[in-house]
């Protein structure tokens, strides 16, 4: 077993607000070995943006990280000055961001930007910066480099902002890749380019990377490995086939479920999870999920589960998960989906 | 334009179809030329253009040629008017007034220009601090700033100016630490609001310095508006000269400043009025110039607009 390029161990991330303390990465853990790609998959608001910006300690005011360690090559990146993150930042660790229209600044030439990103580090010259710029940019396949090279970036159309944009990251040759929602704000040709552009570069230079996604398709084409995040957490994780196929958790399970399918009847609704993403202000007791999970036990609304291994290389944090909730309460028959369908147990009725 | 060339693609599978069709450049090349040709079909920001060009040529002609010296007493009988001898008439002591008029567009012109220099040198590093580091850098600086704006204008400038002697120099510094707010407070609005956009975000990810963010990133995107109100600083700090030399404060005699010659003319107003308008009308136009010079420019940077 090779070690871990990244450790990320019981991160913790919270925003001090009016309204009191938002524990927006809640004891977060994971590994990322090298040349290995995995997504980190959750709604909106569960922390996975935030968990990225963490690593390289980037979390906007009032966002602190409060505790726990990000191991880069047994360094702890938490605990480094702020010249020495600085040097980490875009040489061995890059990012990319969600809206490649707003990450390139406006006013200065989408060439001159990448240069910057070599030249903040030292690694070259001017002259040779731009070569390089010009290679990268013919590397992420961006069609006559030497004249696009002078463009400003809003000659450039999204598609090829976002090429730029994975040139500047890859432009010191990073060991790790992060890609926040990468081809969200693209067309879904342009995506498709985009991740079979990303593979291939996990693929030829070795580059591991961490796709932060909403999108369980994005997933399955790109990485290996993925964790489902839930208001802060890590609610599941492991091989993408095997958690495609076997997901145990059942928030992992409703994911899946609503993804709209070309097969579906005609006039078949849509799938959706009940409810809302939980207020992380209060977040529910228990197992987060608890409120909106079709399959509830009464231990879920007052006890908090860890993640355990489930299955080879899988851990999920449930108390029920799925193989109970298959045999026990019929879950791939549920048309149903509602909180606490499989179960029975509605809200009001749990006996205190 | 972008040619259709195939790049080898690494590994298996069909090449993406690299779009070449309507990615073509814009025939504009940048943000400058953009403004630039904005700026062109402003009439009255191309008139005024051209006058402060013949401004400046009229003020760098007076260096070296004046057609009587402007402190040669006697050129012409005091207080005549306009003749062919002496285009604008002569003054209290029979100076020539164009002469005077003319070494006075120097004064205007280095006291207004240089002014906007030094508020632009104080100003924009201050502001982009302020506005970049927030708290008490920030805090600090916002203070200080109210408590200038608290202070009237000319009590700040006579203050200095009798601390510091009645030269070019202290009058321009004088003007400075009337003006310098404003820049400041620009710049650390633009820094506020440019700071959280999302380049700035991916700048910093990529490892760049903070002085590289504030000059590299933040400045360069800020420079429109830093433009403009340099431009409008510029007509504020030549009437303010003009209005301490009126009072006598301002530039010394025998130096001409269209404001003391305005002053000078002001009490033969009755037997000489030509004394008082050619300083004004000077003046005015020079002022309105700059208006609508800097009208213009703040129509053309605009990035809302794209005309």
């Amino acid at each position: 077993m090779p070690t871990p390029i990244l450790q990320v161990k019981d991160l913790h991330t919270e925003f001090l607000t009016d309204g009191g303390v938002v524990k927006a990465v809640d004891g977060v853990s994971f590994d990322l070995y090298p040349g290995e790609s995995i997504g980190i998959v959750g709604e909106s608001g569960s922390g996975k943006s935030i968990t990225a910006l963490s690593i390289l300690r980037l979390v906007p005011d009032p966002g602190r990280v409060v505790s726990g360690q990000v191991l880069f090559h047994d360094q702890d990146l938490l605990q480094l000055g702020g010249e020495e993150i600085r040097e980490i930042r875009g040489r061995d660790i890059a990012m990319i961001f969600q809206d490649p229209q707003s990450s390139l600044n406006p006013v200065l030439r989408t060439g001159f930007q990448i240069d910057e990103a070599m030249l903040a580090h030292n690694k070259a010259n001017r002259k040779q910066a731009r070569q390089r710029t010009v290679e990268l940019l013919r590397r992420v396949r961006i069609p006559a480099p030497e004249t696009r090279v002078k463009d400003f970036p809003h000659q450039l159309s999204g598609g090829m902002r976002q090429r730029a944009m994975i040139a500047m990251g890859l432009a010191n040759a990073p060991s790790i890749l992060i890609a926040d929602e990468p081809t969200t704000a693209l067309d879904v040709t342009v995506q498709a380019q985009i991740l079979e552009l990303l593979a291939d570069l996990n693929r030829d230079l070795g580059t591991a990377i961490v796709m932060i996604t909403h999108n369980m398709g994005v997933v399955a084409g790109l990485c290996s490995r993925v964790l489902v995040m839930y208001a802060g957490e890590i609610v599941e994780q492991g091989p993408v086939e095997q958690i495609f196929e076997h997901p145990q958790h059942p928030y992992t399970w409703s994911l899946l479920r609503s993804i709209p399918r070309v097969d579906a009847l005609r006039h078949e609704r849509l799938r959706s999870i009940e409810g809302l993403a939980p207020d992380l202000l209060h977040p529910p007791a228990g197992c987060r999920f608890h409120p909106r999970c079709p399959f509830r036990v009464e231990k879920c609304f007052t006890d908090e589960p860890r993640l355990q291994e489930v299955a080879p290389d899988q851990l999920a944090a449930c108390w029920v998960t799925m193989e109970r909730a298959r045999k026990e309460m019929g879950a791939d028959d549920l048309i149903d989906i509602r909180p606490g369908a499989g179960s029975g147990l509605r809200k009001g009725e749990l006996t205190e | 334009m972008a040619t259709s060339v195939s790049f080898p693609v690494p590994g298996p599978g069909p090449a993406p179809v690299v779009g070449t069709a309507g990615l073509s450049a814009p025939v504009q090349a940048s943000l400058w030329s953009d403004a630039w040709r904005r700026l062109r079909r402003n009439r009255m920001a191309l008139i005024s253009a051209v006058y402060l060009v013949i401004l400046v040529a009229v003020a760098l002609v007076a260096l070296v040629h004046t057609p009587y010296s402007y402190r040669e007493v006697g050129v012409a009988r005091p207080y005549s008017g306009p003749s062919w001898a002496n285009w604008l008439g002569a003054d209290i002591l029979g100076r020539d007034v164009l002469s005077r008029l003319m070494v006075g567009a120097q004064i205007s012109l280095i006291v207004g220009v240089g002014t906007q220099v030094f508020v632009v040198a104080v100003g924009v590093p201050i502001g982009l601090l302020a506005g970049y580091y927030k708290g008490t850098v920030d805090s600090v600086v916002s203070f200080i700033i109210n408590v200038f704006y608290g202070i009237p204008d000319l009590l700040v400038a006579m203050i200095l100016l009798l601390l510091l002697g009645p030269s070019l120099n202290n009058i321009i510094i004088a003007i400075v630490a009337t003006r310098w707010m404003d820049m400041t407070r620009l710049v650390r609005g633009q820094t506020l609001a440019l700071r959280e956009r999302e380049f700035i975000e991916a700048a910093r990810s990529s490892g760049a310095k903070p002085a590289k963010i504030l000059f590299g990133h933040i400045l360069p995107n800020s420079l429109g508006p830093i433009i403009v109100q340099a431009t409008f600083g510029v007509p504020a700090a030549i009437l303010f000269e003009a209005f301490l030399s009126f009072l006598g404060i301002g530039v010394q005699p025998p130096t001409p400043s269209w404001g003391s010659m305005a002053a000078d003319g002001l009490a033969a107003i009755r037997i000489a009025p030509h004394m008082v308008i050619a300083p004004s009308i000077a003046l005015s136009l020079t002022l309105m110039a700059f208006n609508f010079l800097g009208d213009g420019l703040r129509d053309a940077l605009d990035p809302r607009q794209k005309r």
